[in-house]
């Protein structure tokens, strides 16, 4: 006879909740996160030669801890209506304490594509996570989320 | 040789100006060029570079992809419906490969 599951805690119930609540833990933590640092900044003014801002328009979603540093979940939402007279063209995601600085640029069409994206990313080592935004009239917005992997995702 | 496939997730029909997401998804290494083979040689890089979604020939989404995106790389975006017709899903590798995945959108 086959097993029955009485209660609906599978070991699949019990992952998905525990990443849901992580998820939702991180996205909690970023309203509070503090303002970029200053290496932040000096390193996007290297990069860009612009100055960028800090802006609570820019949300870059991720665990702030992850076991594995081959496969990070990212996500990005911007706050902007998208017209042709106010829209983000381009974000940028850098990660500093990579071998590589530099992870993805998203480039967005006014109108036709929104400015939120999902993909997944390697880490090094546990860092600060940069998402860079340049709006349709050349500044540049920023903000950063802190994460901890606990191995190497560029070996 | 290993052939990377390319799959995308998207709706085939959406209502004028609805916002609907798109879920692609493609089997690729990845590899970055830094890591070394057991006689400690250089992998070469070998990677996606760029990814681009068209509608009917415009280009409406676009990722420069980087040697940090996950190997496989899973991109999930966000499309406004405007116009029926052909959405185009294109992955450019180092060395000229190129992936292609074709859709058609019915817009209401």
């Amino acid at each position: 006879m086959e097993k029955t599951r009485p209660l609906g805690f599978t070991r699949r119930t019990v992952l998905t909740a525990a990443v849901a609540g992580s998820t939702g833990f991180a996205s909690a933590a970023l309203t509070s996160s503090p303002p970029p640092n200053g290496d932040a900044v000096d390193l996007v003014k290297r990069l860009t030669g612009k100055t960028p801002t800090a802006s609570d328009r820019l949300h870059l979603v991720m665990p702030q801890v992850f076991p594995n540093g081959y496969t990070v979940p990212l996500t990005l939402l911007i706050d902007s209506p998208m017209t042709e007279s106010d829209h983000v063209r381009r974000v940028s995601v850098l990660a500093p304490r990579n071998p590589l600085v530099e992870v993805a640029t998203f480039h967005f069409v006014p109108q036709r594509s929104e400015p939120r994206v999902s993909t997944r990313i390697r880490l090094a080592e546990p860092q600060y996570v940069l998402a860079v935004a340049e709006m349709n009239d050349g500044t540049l917005l920023m903000t950063e989320t802190w994460v901890e992997v606990a191995t190497n995702g560029c070996k | 040789m290993f052939t990377p496939a390319p799959r995308v997730q998207v709706p085939s029909a959406a209502a004028n100006g609805e916002v609907f997401p798109v879920k692609t998804l493609i089997s690729h290494q990845m590899e970055t060029g830094l890591r070394h083979d057991d006689q400690g040689n250089a992998i070469p890089r070998k990677i996606l570079n760029k990814f681009i979604c068209r509608h009917n020939d415009v280009v409406v989404f676009s990722v420069d992809l980087h040697e940090a995106i996950a190997a496989n790389p899973f991109i999930e975006f966000y499309l406004r419906a405007t116009e029926s017709g052909r959405l185009e899903f294109v992955w450019e590798e180092d060395g000229g490969g190129i992936y292609v995945l074709e859709h058609h959108l019915t817009v209401a």
